[in-house]
């Protein structure tokens, strides 16, 4: 055995980078903790004391100051200039991102409890026919609805992914010269009320004689997936690195094989975003389906003949309602939606990956 | 042989570059360059960084329009033929000049297999003999025995010169009379740019080469003529000095060519 051996078998690995300092670690902890603790509790003696405070003022103005002076005494303890400066940062990022999280786990959790009461087998499976406002939630059910959103999202999907993904490759492969017009309509469009594209189709069909129908509702979803899929998809073609592109040109390829060969299956995980994107934009929509497939209590197969059920319209519906049931099955539907977007996602994230 | 394997073979070819002025919008790169790339000989492009070289090879399959802003004047003759006459489809001449590219680029969603015969693909041309199409061309970038029990595997599990052979063996499988290299071994290790070196030397028999390099030891190594590209004080590149490799190294007419290939700038 060398010297080198007998060293290297006696060297365990270590992490000098994580080394702590007790009587910093002690400091961080303070810091870390007062100003809350400081804020409960003169939160409760306060209130004890018969004065009215308000949580939420007390939390901008009261806490957050308090924290971000003793993260910045702390920094600047140890580190110096840079920490303060990096404490600083610190205290805010998690001071938003908690408030983010905060907000979005509270909707989820309502929707989940107040969802919940509603959500049973037959509330999947059945419709609303002989349902009134007032029915029991045990019977009757936004099956109906279920179906209808499915058929047309299925159907604006349909029409709307061939022409978002056409406009993508319009704006990423060719030199055309009407880009940067076009690149501009999408983006406006991306602004549009959606109340608007139901007004359009009101006004240019509904009001010329067609039927409000699944179609008809589809159509007017159509403007509202376009920009978010032909967006984002511009997004996923213009990461293919241009060697691919050159790489397949280079060996005698026309454009239009080197991009459905080789660019095309190197950009789909970011196309299969952008449809799924575009899916979660129009799911929930309601404005522009209360105007163009209205409102149906009874199963509708056919998407090109009368009225059909949706999830949003079906929610809005019972919303409406001021019976205590009724807005339970609007929280249900919430429910379902919720629970069918992330079907839909997860599905065709696996789906995607087996492929591979 | 290779040549029987496609439906149209390509027997090496004559290029010409007559009088080639490169522009990229209003900004001039390339002034007036004359060179004659005479078939089966290996010619290096040699020069200072931002000096042209690249995209002078890029004019010679029409890579370099597909840059948007590009500009050229001038001829490059392919067997005398013009490649940017009037209706000359720069995809014929793709088929006929390949190219390999300075960072290896094999196509991710493919295997090694697929990448082989990725041109084939493209192109639409048909091959009865694929298996020995894959063999041939993968024994001719001399890859083959690394890869001939994984052909299946992701082209991208290779390593990077591994990667670039295979990208070799990609334009080798389309036979093209004229194979152009820019900087084919800027980002492999000694080992595999010798293997591309006899790579180079073993093709030469079979088609024209065109390489850029930084590599003068490479260069002096690999190619026949050499052609000295530099570009001075912000003018338009052009080529100082060309003619055969021994002449342009050892005894070079232009000071400036003398400095550069003994290391004295750039």
């Amino acid at each position: 055995m060398t010297a080198t051996q007998v060293q290297t078998s006696t060297m365990k690995p270590t992490n000098p980078w994580a080394k702590r300092n007790k009587a910093r670690t002690r400091d961080v902890v303070i810091a870390s903790l007062l100003p809350g603790i400081l804020a409960v509790v003169f939160f409760f003696v306060g209130t004890a004391l018969g004065a009215t405070i308000d949580p939420a003022v007390l939390l901008i103005i009261g806490f957050l100051p308090a924290q971000l002076l003793a993260a910045f005494l702390v920094g600047r303890k140890y580190y110096g200039r840079h920490g303060r400066e990096d404490a600083l940062l610190i205290v805010v990022t998690i001071f938003l991102s908690t408030f983010v999280m905060v907000l979005l786990l509270s909707v989820l959790w309502s929707v989940i409890s107040a969802g919940a009461l509603a959500l049973r087998p037959s509330f999947i499976l059945q419709n609303s026919h002989y349902i009134s406002g007032t029915t029991s939630l045990e019977y009757g059910g936004a099956g109906h609805a279920i179906l209808g959103t499915v058929m047309a999202v299925a159907i604006t999907t349909i029409l709307t992914v061939p022409l978002g993904f056409g406009i993508a490759v319009y704006l990423t492969e060719t030199g055309g010269k009407a880009r940067g017009v076009i690149r501009t309509l999408i983006q406006a469009m991306s602004g549009l009320p959606s109340v608007v594209s139901g007004l359009f189709i009101y006004s240019i069909l509904v009001l010329q004689g067609w039927q409000p129908s699944g179609f008809t509702g589809s159509l007017a979803l159509l403007p509202l997936m376009l920009p978010t899929v032909s967006r984002v998809s511009e997004e996923a073609l213009r990461l293919v690195p241009v060697d691919l592109r050159n790489g397949a040109l280079a060996l005698g390829s026309p454009t239009w094989q080197a991009f459905a060969k080789v660019v095309f299956p190197a950009a789909r995980s970011g196309l299969l975003t952008a449809v799924l994107l575009g899916v979660a934009r129009i799911v929930g929509e309601t404005a522009p389906l209360v105007l163009t497939t209205t409102y149906n209590n009874d199963t509708n197969l056919n998407p090109f003949n009368g009225p059909m059920a949706m999830l949003p319209t079906f929610i809005f519906g019972y919303i409406r309602n001021m019976y205590d049931t009724s807005i339970q099955r609007g929280w249900g539907g919430c429910l379902v939606i919720m629970i069918l977007v992330g079907v839909l996602f997860v599905g065709a994230r696996v789906a995607n990956r087996k492929k591979k | 042989m290779v040549e029987t394997l496609l439906t149209e073979s390509n027997a090496a070819s004559h290029l010409e570059a007559r009088g080639v002025h490169v522009w990229f919008g209003q900004r001039q790169v390339l002034q007036d360059v004359n060179l004659v790339f005479p078939s089966n000989q290996v010619t290096a492009l040699i020069g200072p960084s931002g000096c042209g070289k690249s995209t002078f090879i890029r004019t010679l399959n029409r890579m370099h329009e597909l840059i948007p802003g590009a500009g050229f004047a001038g001829q490059i003759l392919l067997d005398g033929k013009d490649i940017y006459e009037d209706g000359t489809d720069a995809v014929d001449v793709r088929l006929r000049v390949g190219m390999v590219f300075q960072k290896p680029n094999p196509f991710p969603t493919m295997s090694i297999r697929e990448n082989v015969l990725a041109g084939l693909r493209l192109t639409g041309k048909k091959n009865p003999n694929m298996d020995e199409l894959v063999e041939t061309s993968l024994r001719r970038a001399s890859i083959w025995n690394e890869v001939k029990d994984r052909l299946n595997d992701p082209a991208l599990s290779l390593s990077g010169g591994q990667q670039q052979r295979l990208c070799i063996a990609r334009s080798l499988a389309m036979d093209p009379a004229v194979l152009l290299m820019d900087e084919p071994c800027s980002a492999l290790d000694p080992g595999s740019t010798r293997r591309v070196e006899e790579t180079i030397e073993e093709l030469a028999d079979q088609m024209t080469i065109v390489i850029v390099t930084h590599n003068m030891q490479q260069a002096q190594r690999v190619s026949h003529q050499t052609a000295f590209f530099l570009s001075e004080d912000g003018n338009p590149g052009g080529v100082v000095e060309f003619g055969t490799t021994e002449q342009v190294f050892n005894q070079p007419v232009d000071p400036r060519t003398n400095d550069y290939v003994n290391g004295h700038f750039g």
